[in-house]
């Protein structure tokens, strides 16, 4: 039922009625009044009498209403609308248009009207809590039952704005818009908030609230045709209440604890993995060392061995019989001796100088 | 002169007279309609477009009722629901008046609406969700429980003349008692949940560290498992090497080796008796050698 005068033609006549808006039984068409008025002033014309005096009265009466009239028409016409405003203009209590920012005209008291709405301006509701006064947490507009029926404490904002396409719903429709958007978005938000867990409110579910509640609100206020736009809806703080936000920050603290522990076990893991590659490796090395070592111990041992076996092959006899003799004297050259003659007794025994007589003990006779 | 300008004095002052004494012409706003009585009488159809009427001055009367859509804030009261909980309730209608005589008959004004509304509205809350359990409230029945409740009233309404736009739980919250109890639940979960982590923590960090020496084990085992493979093969090398080179005359091996030995085994503090007959002293007595035996140096 929106007089939207946009459309142009017959702006004044929504139902098909004469321009001033006749109700269908009987209201009194201005046109008849203006038929009364004249039909009066002839009767004023007749109740003078005749005569120059009638004619100086008639032209004085004549502009005493003229003045009056414009009087009244340039006091009233004319109002202006600001930039963040629509004008709605009615005329004898009927809706007939809007007007844009500047200067305009309609019909000055009694007869014209003007509603000036601020379109434009951003409107905003504040559901849980005061933006004057942050500490006055309004806990029974903040707190609510989530869907596994454990409490959320949700501050939010709604920032709306009348519908510039409808400000007239916003004017006419809704005996208190703004309470009306305050309403419906706190019985939107317990109904988004009723359909999730308290854990999803509190982290992954928390960005689509926002829209979702927004979509609500906005069918819900098309349903009342209220005129308005919902542009943005706020989460300020979701949050667990006071009384268990230190056991939800502790939960926080505990997974952090789990990750660190995770974390000093693998630096752990990273310190003694590659100590024990860097200890194999030594191993392997010492290994390697000693093999080749070994064979190359073994090869210059019996390198040498060739070289004497190869002489000796030349004069078997006198190489061996110069081995020996040369050993036993490196050999018993190096230690004390006691010679016995064998076919003596032990106390018969006779001592013998040392083969060596640069050796200072060589002279020692023992038992 | 002075008859015409009395005249229209005089005649002005009675329009404005008649204009705002007896009213014969009214205005209907936009958010408006009006009934017009006579002596209580309605003498015509309800106005509901706005416009300028007229109505006979002193006998006519013209009652203004709004058209616009009414809100009721319900006060919030404890509602018992299914399984003897109690959840703290409130609701707000959204309605309009869209029959004035009868409204105007019944109730006569918005309180009077308001008041029947509001009996209706606890009736039809009390009555429906007194079925459902409070996750049906908070959860999957919402909106069919707000419905339920919307239509019970809107029915009842209409012998008011009012149509009920919509009826809307508001809030429906826990007493406070049961509130406490929830938030003990709540602090209980999470303490439990604390320390779920925190054993989760120790228990991870413990497989992580027992997993790291576990590979510290095996690769010192398995490197000290190549060493000795490593080693062996040298061992078998030098084998093969000395096998090779000694193995073409074993006997001058032999005598080759105990000569060494000698060399290096009688190192240091070492005392020997010797028996003069031995090979070594052939020529010590005589210059003429006697094969002797070859008696082997005693040592002690």
């Amino acid at each position: 039922m929106s007089w939207n005068n946009q459309g142009g033609g017959g702006p004044w006549s929504p139902k098909g009625q004469g321009p001033w808006g006749q109700g269908p039984s009987g209201g009194l068409p201005p046109n008849d009044l203006e038929d009364a008025i004249r039909r009066l002033q002839q009767g004023l014309r007749g109740l003078i009498p005749g005569g120059g005096g009638g004619f100086i009265g008639a032209g004085a009466l004549a502009a005493i209403v003229l003045v009056l009239v414009l009087g009244w028409l340039a006091l009233g016409t004319f109002y202006t609308v600001q930039p963040n405003e629509l004008g709605l203009n009615l005329v004898f209590g009927r809706y007939t248009g809007r007007t844009q920012p500047g200067l305009n005209t309609n019909w000055p008291w009694p007869v014209g009207s003007v509603r000036l709405v601020p379109v434009a301006e951003q409107q905003i509701t504040e559901v849980g809590y005061r933006g004057d006064a942050r500490g006055a947490d309004t806990l029974a507009e903040s707190q609510m039952l989530t869907g596994d029926q454990n409490i959320v404490t949700v501050h939010f904002r709604v920032a709306w704005q009348i519908d510039p396409a409808h400000p007239e719903d916003y004017e006419f429709n809704v005996l208190n818009p703004r309470d009306t958007v305050k309403a419906v978005a706190e019985s939107i938000m317990r109904e988004v908030v009723g359909l999730k867990t308290i854990d999803g409110i509190l982290t992954s579910d928390r960005k689509s609230i926002e829209p979702d509640v927004q979509a609500r609100m906005q069918k819900v206020l098309d349903d009342y045709r209220v005129g308005v736009l919902v542009k943005q809806v706020q989460l300020q703080s979701v949050d667990a209440p006071a009384q268990v936000i230190s056991a939800y920050r502790d939960v926080t603290a505990a997974q952090q604890d789990q990750q660190r522990a995770v974390n000093d076990a693998e630096t752990y893991a990273n310190r003694v993995g590659p100590a024990a590659a860097a200890a194999a490796a030594r191993i392997l090395a010492e290994a390697k060392a000693y093999r080749e070592q070994t064979i190359l111990e073994a090869k210059g041992q019996t390198a040498r061995y060739d070289q004497i076996y190869a002489q000796y092959k030349k004069a078997p006899g006198v190489t061996r019989e110069r081995m020996y003799l040369e050993t036993m004297e490196r050999v018993l050259g190096g230690m004390s001796k006691t010679i016995l003659d064998s076919g003596g007794g032990a106390a018969a025994a006779v001592p013998y100088i040392a083969l060596d007589p640069l050796q200072s003990k060589s002279t020692g006779a023992v038992k | 002169m002075r008859n015409p300008l009395t005249a229209l004095a005089l005649l002005v002052l009675a329009i404005i007279v008649v204009l705002y004494v007896a009213q014969p012409l009214f205005t209907v706003d936009p958010t408006e309609q009006a009934l017009v009585l006579r002596f209580g009488q309605p003498v015509r159809d309800v106005i509901d477009a706005p416009g300028l009427y007229a109505k006979w001055p002193f006998v006519d009367t013209v009652v203004f009722i709004d058209k616009r859509i009414l809100a009721l804030d319900n006060e919030r009261q404890e509602v018992l629901v299914a399984d003897n909980q109690r959840l703290e309730v409130d609701a707000f209608v959204r309605y309009h008046i869209v029959d004035p005589l009868k409204f105007y008959q019944s109730v006569f004004n918005i309180q009077g609406a308001n008041a029947q509304l509001g009996g209706m509205l606890n009736s039809a809350l009390r009555r429906t969700l007194s079925e459902a359990s409070i996750s049906d409230i908070v959860r999957t029945k919402r909106d069919a429980l707000m419905a339920d409740i919307r239509d019970q009233v809107k029915s009842g309404a209409l012998r008011f003349g009012l149509d009920v736009v919509d009826v809307r739980i508001k809030r429906a919250d826990l007493p406070e008692e049961n509130s406490e109890a929830v938030f003990r639940r709540m602090q209980t979960e999470r303490q439990q949940r604390a320390a779920s982590y925190r054993a989760q923590g120790s228990q991870q960090s413990q497989e992580i560290k027992a997993e790291a020496d576990r590979k510290v084990t095996v690769t010192i085992a398995t490197a000290q498992q190549q060493s000795e493979q490593i080693r062996g093969e040298g061992d078998g090398e030098r084998n093969r090497i000395f096998a090779e080179a000694y193995g073409a005359d074993p006997e001058f091996f032999a005598f080759y080796r105990s000569m060494q030995a000698y060399d290096t085994g009688f190192k240091g503090d070492t005392r020997a008796v010797l028996s003069p007959k031995s090979d070594f002293f052939r020529y010590f007595s005589t210059p003429t050698p006697t094969p002797a035996p070859a008696d082997a140096p005693a040592t002690k």
